[in-house]
């Protein structure tokens, strides 16, 4: 799963002055063309440090990802919520792994990433900073969590990139599932006892400040993208994905009896724009760069798996073996 | 003390609380090699690229591929090649065909022994690599004028992988059965899931104003 | 077919199967590297769905429905090895339980495929194949870890002795185990054991482990009749713990 959460560095000019102007305007046209760039063609190395951002980014929220639901894994309610829970748990992992093989064909070894992500030195969805308390909360993750991040995979995968494109098309073959299954036990909770109907209501509550801030800061925050647009890399800005967000899964929320916790919540009839409270984006920024409340737990906890798990990668280490890139 | 997670499975990992130092780099292999992934989807068809797995091995790659490439769609057939065994050509535009834009001079190696190859295409951009075939030669640059006189006119053909036959590890017919209960297991099936029913009958009852 | 034995044997398997998953299950997202996470969680899942299968079994013979089996009895009412309910510990000790487990059950698997109880050998049958994909997981990573640093085999070594006593506790026969061999429901558990000995010794024999000397072990026997470690009952509560909130919910 992941938000647009990250930041892209503003683009500057003369970045791309010190490449090959011919070999730039060929690039240009075959993504204006339609066509995607593989692995071993020449890009601008903007375009290579940028993708390699985004798609790291994008596997660190996976890995990261899998911890507030997996906080469940062993308590959900029931043969069929468990086995669903653990095999999208499971999902999150394998995610991860397409999103970080995609990134690697563009030069970053995973053993960098992963120190990287470890040392707070890469980021990732900030929505995965914050607690899941109850069931309730794992559901609601599940359900509107995942429905932003297809909106957002959506997006991507008709982005330039070859391998990106293909991570995320196996991967939003995956998430359907995950979106019904989350939209599954939500209605379950909503309509069933008083008890069950007042925690998924408390859950939605806690959660809806982050899911507002899940598709990053507003466009009139964010940094020049038009380089990144031409290029197909930023698909389409964070106020067009957090709107049609907000216009597919809304009337949901409110089709189940739950409420918003946003007065200022609704769709503008005549501009058919969803207005509501701005966001805290101070609160935003001080989250993503480490001092929120689950920051320092996911990354102990992944930098614990790493460690405790070095003496069977270290057993089976071949002394010859040598890395080349995967291939796309 | 340590660290008191939401999660009871952390908690048991006793975890140290407070500020860790920065973790070391991972060194270089920590993660192993990759091997490139083929699945067959049905009987018959070409085998088809689906992505690298790390590991540090054959036998364990073919292991991870099931897993990562196999537990949600079924195959009824999986390759595995180390990546440092292909051999890769340069990538054409998507209406144009690589082989008539190489200059392939490969006489036989007169020392060597024809073994086979696997050659895959690519026929797009953004799609994935197809099993074309199979050719004898002496060398992967040999491999590459046999595939271009074997398959080399059903164009567009976008990029060209070459491997060595042996170096391909393939599944043997006894381990389809790996396969066959996973169309079974409906808790991952998104239609599985139809709360239609659920959604209509509260909505029928919150317009009788009858508490659910 | 003496419908107590039938029900014993039933119990057995799927008690082993749900504690195993659900401890395997803790793994996911810690796992030593990211492909074997997911192939671990892969077996998880399939455990989970094996108990369901002889859970529903249970339910046809007149047990109560699969949920509430599995998530309202306690300890004493569950007939799982000893072995399954331990804590996972750290990957040697859990890749060795996984080793000792599956090289077992892939035999009862085998046995109950062509058992003269059809329904039991419908579900053996549907499933072994899936049994036969863990043990292949265990013997390659033991094969290999088994054969690689000092550190790994000093941990799996001891992690092997530590699990022996319990592995052994898997083979604790059922009052009726009498019966079910006479009816050919399977060979029984004494067949099943001399069956695993075979195997893992064939394993082993390629690695630098020792099989500790079996005959100098007492088994911790006691699962099979409802006597558990003390981690069980956490296990349980913490399994249940939201189910519990309102079993009569729908979740």
């Amino acid at each position: 799963m992941y938000g647009g959460g990250n930041v892209f560095e503003a683009t500057k000019f003369d970045d791309l002055q010190a490449e090959d102007p011919v070999k730039l305007a060929e690039f240009e046209a075959r993504i204006a063309g339609g066509e995607k760039i593989e692995p071993t063609d020449w890009m601008p190395e903007l375009y290579r440090k940028q993708l390699i951002r985004m798609i790291e980014q994008h596997a660190h929220s996976e890995i990261i990802g899998a911890l507030p639901e997996g906080t469940w894994i062993t308590r959900a309610p029931g043969f069929r919520r468990k086995m669903a829970q653990m095999a999208k748990v499971q999902d999150e992992v394998g995610h991860a792994q397409l999103l970080y093989s995609a990134a690697e064909t563009l030069g970053k070894s995973r053993e960098q990433m992963l120190t990287d992500l470890i040392n707070g030195k890469s980021k990732y969805s900030n929505v995965f900073n914050y607690p899941a308390f109850t069931w309730a909360d794992s559901n609601i993750i599940s359900w509107l969590i995942d429905a932003g991040a297809i909106v957002n995979q959506m997006a991507n995968a008709k982005g330039s990139y070859g391998p990106y494109a293909r991570a995320l098309e196996r991967i939003c073959a995956e998430e359907a599932f995950h979106l019904k299954y989350g939209h599954d036990a939500v209605v379950h909770m909503a309509t069933g006892t008083p008890t069950q109907r007042a925690m998924i209501q408390a859950a939605l509550n806690r959660w809806w400040g982050p899911i507002m801030t899940f598709f990053g800061p507003s466009d009139k925050m964010s940094t020049h993208t038009e380089t990144l647009m031409r290029w197909k890399v930023k698909m389409a800005s964070n106020d067009e994905c957090r709107q049609q967000f907000l216009d597919m899964y809304v009337p949901k929320i409110w089709e189940l009896g739950l409420t918003v916790p946003d007065p200022k919540l609704k769709k503008n009839p005549e501009t058919g724009q969803w207005e509501y409270t701005e966001p805290d984006w101070e609160e935003f920024k001080r989250v993503i760069n480490g001092d929120g409340p689950c920051n320092a737990e996911r990354l102990a906890v992944r930098r614990t798996a790493e460690e405790r798990g070095a003496w069977v990668r270290r057993a089976l280490l071949n002394p010859k073996a040598q890395y080349v890139r995967p291939l796309a | 003390m340590y660290l008191q997670s939401l999660d009871p499975r952390v908690t048991r990992l006793h975890l140290p609380e407070g500020d860790m130092p920065p973790m070391e780099a991972k060194p270089a292999l920590d993660q192993f090699e990759t091997y490139e992934a083929f699945h067959q989807k049905k009987e018959g068809a070409a085998h088809t690229y689906v992505g690298p797995v790390h590991a540090p091995n054959e036998e364990v790659a073919f292991l991870f591929a099931k897993e990562q490439y196999s537990r949600r769609f079924p195959c009824v057939g999986l390759w595995v090649v180390r990546t440092a065994h292909i051999q890769v050509t340069p990538y054409a535009g998507d209406s144009e065909n690589i082989y008539d834009m190489l200059r392939i001079e490969a006489p036989a190696e007169p020392s060597a022994e024809a073994v086979p190859y696997e050659i895959f295409h690519l026929k797009k951009r953004g799609k994935a690599h197809t099993h074309a075939g199979r050719v004898l030669a002496t060398s992967y640059q040999e491999a590459l004028q046999e595939a271009r006189k074997a398959f080399g006119d059903k164009g567009p053909i976008v990029n060209v992988w070459i491997v060595k036959s042996k170096d391909v590890l393939q599944s043997a017919e006894e381990d389809k059965d790996m396969w066959t209960t996973i169309p079974e297991k409906k808790y991952r099936d998104a239609i599985a899931y139809k709360v239609m029913d659920k959604i209509t009958k509260f909505k029928e009852e919150q317009k009788n104003n009858i508490a659910p | 077919m003496n419908e107590l034995a039938i029900k014993d044997l039933l119990y057995k398997l799927a008690d082993d199967q749900l504690i195993l998953g659900h401890r395997n299950s803790e793994w996911t997202g810690f796992g030593p590297i990211l492909e074997e996470d997911i192939a671990f969680s892969s077996m998880a899942q399939d455990k989970i769905g094996h108990s369901l299968a002889f859970y529903t079994l249970l339910h046809e013979l007149g047990e109560a429905d699969p949920d509430t089996v599995a998530f309202t009895r306690n300890a004493n009412r569950f007939h799982n090895s000893q072995l399954v309910e331990l804590p996972n510990g750290e990957y040697d000790f859990s890749l060795i339980r996984h080793f000792l487990y599956d090289n077992a059950e892939i035999i009862r698997f085998e046995m109950l495929s062509a058992s003269r109880y059809e329904p039991i050998a419908k579900v053996a049958t549907k499933l072994k194949g899936e049994v036969k994909y863990h043990v292949l997981h265990a013997n390659t990573w033991i094969k290999n870890l088994g054969s690689s640093t000092e550190e790994a085999i000093l941990r799996l070594q001891a992690a092997l002795n530590e699990a022996m006593p319990y592995a052994l506790g898997m083979f604790e026969p059922s009052a009726y185990e009498q019966e079910l061999i006479s009816e050919g429901v399977y060979g029984g558990e004494e067949a099943v054991k001399a069956e695993w000995l075979q195997r893992i010794t064939a394993v082993l024999e390629k690695t630098a482990l020792q099989l500790p000397d079996l005959d100098s072990i007492t088994p911790k026997v006691g699962g099979r009749k409802g006597t558990h470690t003390e981690h069980l009952q956490p296990l349980l509560d913490e399994m249940a713990e939201v189910f519990k909130i309102d079993p009569t919910a729908e979740w």
